[in-house]
């Protein structure tokens, strides 16, 4: 089976493992280690690009699949897999990066303050037609955990606003903002200056 | 670029460009967003470079610039193949292997040794004390205790792995490790000795602590702080102001040892003074006519001849004790004889639990009598007593099962959920119940772990019978069909557990039973605490929070603003 392509899997014309779930909910071990096949290697970039190491995403790959054995009897096969199957690792991400206290006091208090700048589009412009993907990821990689994690949740897995909203404890309304602010940092991260984040990620 | 400030007032912020290339926006703004990006080529550009920044982020991310790591693969491969049978033929063969060779070399060299008068030893003590069987058991028993050691850092590096950061782990394992080495040094420095030979000479005062590894490993002169010996024949002839911590085949002291003894040895010889109390493990223990312990004594052993003079209590298991000296305060033991010789004096009350009555020479000065309860060694099946208390320790296990599963439902139903991994859990139970018991020894004879070592010990002992009831309630299920509900289960543990009960008084294969069933309930338990270990997720949603307001359009499509 060639590897389905993260974010994307939901999409319409790609089918749901639904007989592979209703032979796992049965305890076939088979049709588990398809669906671990078929799905692992997804949940594992999420989870690298969502937590600080390798060996985190590693060990995060492994409990979510731990985890979702247990809870396949929750899952409602009417609804998307994918989807379900993301929330509950950016759940269990978030929970662990939460865990270790390393969200910044900052991330939490800037919420209310919506950033209403409008930044110069061509200097944006320029920064993004020079950044290649890997200096995407190393800059990724140095925003605090809440950024990182939106970015992961909306361009990764296309989570909604709700789903990000819930799994982040944010209100709705607030998705945009961390959204924004992650972008903010990420370009800081790129650049370097404070030009084009100006008013953004303080 | 610059602008004024009228301009800068008519552009869309970008917190307004960003919801309107997600789709966030409701329609009426959506329009007007939209009507303005037709005029306004600043906002244009930006809402462009908006949606080229969320196809840059979301290109980087799904690049797969990584492979599946191995241990991800492999454990897919675990996840694909049951393996169950495998280690069930594994320990099958074990099985036979080990009935095998206990039918065809040990029991006929039992008979031998029957033959040429060892009747009535215990096997295991032969071959384990005596080196009868085999001399390698010294090298065995080292073994097995670096494996148990292993077995337990291994646990708790896995524990502490899912609470911190790999790394941070690894570094307080090893800070753990060398704190075991040096906190019984305290501030003091220590000194290592290796060789032949290692010893410290007459002439020679040690400030801190000192490490003596050797054939012979002496002590002549003065150590200050402690001395850990680990040697084939010690001897401390000289002075120690700390503890002395040994493994040795023999270890005799004949100086004086200001704090106090901990040893596994073969024979330990006490000639000399040791001022607080002495814990030991060994086939022969001697307390020479000269030597003299301050405190108590606490001894497993074959045989313990008391010359000299104790200062508080005798705790003994062991086969035989003679008491020849003086012993400051009472005596317990728990062993096959006790032998009170005229020259005996024993300041405190005297409990034996033994095959055989104590021989007491009528000339010994004892404060009171001593009491003595024989030991049963054998189940009386004749007895309708027998069956009566068959009854009543199924229904205590009924009880003891129905109280931890009330008290811990979630684990009880994850251990029975685990015991029907039966490798795994065979495997572990077989590590648990060798493994721990070991660790807490040496953890008890290390000074440092004695609490730790007696916690490890308790928690095993209650888990030998919680197994029991974890096997009953998967037997039950068997029977009765599964159930996740607590009562149900509960249940099902009671019947399950009266046929492990019934299964167990089986004559001679009940005891086989009864090992079988606690290895395999020791060893689920173990997997269930070791995934309760496992952090836990924020459970994850209802299905019904999937609806979308609007489609995400991350990816551009949609809407062309420009």
């Amino acid at each position: 089976m060639e590897p389905l392509r993260p974010g994307r899997m939901s999409a319409p014309g790609i089918t749901e493992p639904t007989e592979a779930i209703t032979r796992a909910k049965a305890g076939d071990a088979e049709a588990w280690g398809q669906l671990y096949h078929d799905y692992a290697p997804a949940i594992f970039r999420f989870c690298r690009r969502a937590l600080p190491t390798r060996e985190d995403a590693e060990d995060a790959t492994m409990e979510v699949f731990m985890k979702l054995r247990g809870k396949l009897n929750q899952y409602d096969s009417t609804r998307s897999f994918t989807a379900w199957l993301y929330k509950v690792a950016a759940n269990h991400c978030w929970d662990t990066l939460r865990r270790r206290k390393s969200r910044q006091d900052k991330e939490t208090g800037d919420l209310e303050n919506v950033p209403l700048e409008h930044p110069d589009p061509s200097q944006l412009e320029r920064l993004i037609e020079q950044r290649s993907s890997e200096e995407v990821r190393k800059a990724l990689a140095k925003l605090g955990a809440r950024a990182r994690m939106a970015l992961v949740m909306r361009y990764y897995s296309d989570m909604s606003y709700d789903e990000i909203a819930d799994a982040l404890g944010v209100r709705r309304a607030f998705v945009g903002v961390v959204l924004l602010r992650a972008r903010h940092e990420l370009r800081q991260a790129l650049e370097g200056s404070s030009a084009l984040a100006a008013g953004g990620a303080s | 670029m610059s602008k004024t400030p009228e301009e800068q007032t008519k552009h869309l912020d970008e917190m307004t460009c960003l919801l309107y290339i997600e789709r966030q926006l409701d329609r009426a703004r959506g329009l007007e967003v939209s009507a303005h990006t037709q005029d306004c080529a600043d906002c244009r550009t930006l809402l462009r470079a908006l949606e080229r920044e969320s196809r840059l982020l979301t290109r980087a991310m799904l690049e797969e610039d990584e492979p599946l790591p191995s241990r991800l693969a492999q454990f897919q491969e675990r996840a694909r193949n049951s393996m169950q049978w495998i280690w069930g033929l594994v320990f099958g063969l074990a099985a036979t292997g080990l009935y095998a060779l206990y039918t065809g070399y040990v029991q006929p060299w039992q008979q031998q040794l029957e033959q040429a008068g060892f009747g009535g030893s215990n096997l295991l003590g032969l071959l384990i004390f005596q080196g009868a069987f085999w001399k390698g058991w010294q090298s065995m028993i080292t073994l097995l205790e670096v494996l148990a050691m292993l077995t337990l850092a291994g646990i708790a590096v896995a524990f502490f792995r899912r609470r911190i950061r790999r790394g941070s782990a690894l570094a307080l394992m090893f800070a753990g490790f060398c704190a075991v080495l040096t906190l019984p040094t305290a501030a003091l420095a220590s000194e290592t000795r290796k060789g032949e030979s290692a010893r410290v000479s007459s002439e020679e005062t040690i400030k801190g602590d000192i490490f003596l590894f050797g054939d012979r490993v002496k002590v002549d002169g003065t150590v200050e702080g402690d001395v850990f010996l680990f040697g084939h024949d010690a001897t401390v002839n000289g002075h120690v102001e700390g503890d002395v911590i040994g493994f040795a085949q023999t270890l005799q002291v004949d100086g004086k040892v200001d704090g106090n003894i901990r040893a596994f040895t073969n024979t330990l010889t006490i000639r000399g003074t040791v001022a607080k109390n002495v814990l030991t493990f060994d086939e022969r223990v001697n307390l020479e006519a000269a030597g003299k312990i301050g405190g108590s004594l606490t001894v497993f052993v074959e045989n313990l001849n008391l010359e000299g003079s104790l200062g508080r209590d005798l705790l003994v298991f062991g086969k035989h004790v003679t008491i020849s000296g003086k012993v400051g305060r009472g005596i317990r033991e728990k062993g096959a004889g006790l032998t009170i010789t005229s020259s005996g004096e024993v300041g405190g009350p005297i409990h034996y639990e033994g095959d055989t009555p104590a021989e007491v020479s009528p000339s010994a000065k004892l404060a009171s009598p001593v009491e003595f309860k024989k030991l049963e060694h054998k189940r009386d099946y004749r007895q309708g007593k027998y069956y009566v208390w068959q009854v009543i320790w199924a229904a205590a296990f009924v009880l003891f099962g129905l109280v931890l599963m009330s008290l811990m439902p979630k684990f009880s139903q994850d251990a029975v959920k685990s015991s029907e991994e039966y490798g795994a859990s065979a495997g572990l139970g077989v590590l648990v119940l060798c493994g721990v018991p070991i660790a807490a020894v040496i953890a008890c004879v290390t000074v440092v772990g004695l609490f730790i070592g007696l916690s490890a010990l308790f928690v095993w002992y209650g888990s030998l019978y919680f197994a029991q009831v974890i096997v009953g309630a998967l037997v039950g299920q068997w029977l009765m069909g599964r159930t996740s509900q607590l009562w149900p289960l509960i249940g099902r543990m009671a019947v399950g557990v009266v046929i492990v009960r019934l299964c167990t008084t089986i004559p001679v294969i009940g005891g086989w039973v009864k090992l079988g069933v606690i290895i395999w309930g020791l060893g689920a338990i173990s997997i269930a605490l070791y995934r309760r270990f496992q952090p836990v997720i924020v459970p994850g949603g209802t299905p019904g929070s999937f609806t979308q307001p609007l489609p995400p359009n991350t990816t551009v499509g949609g809407v062309q603003p420009a």
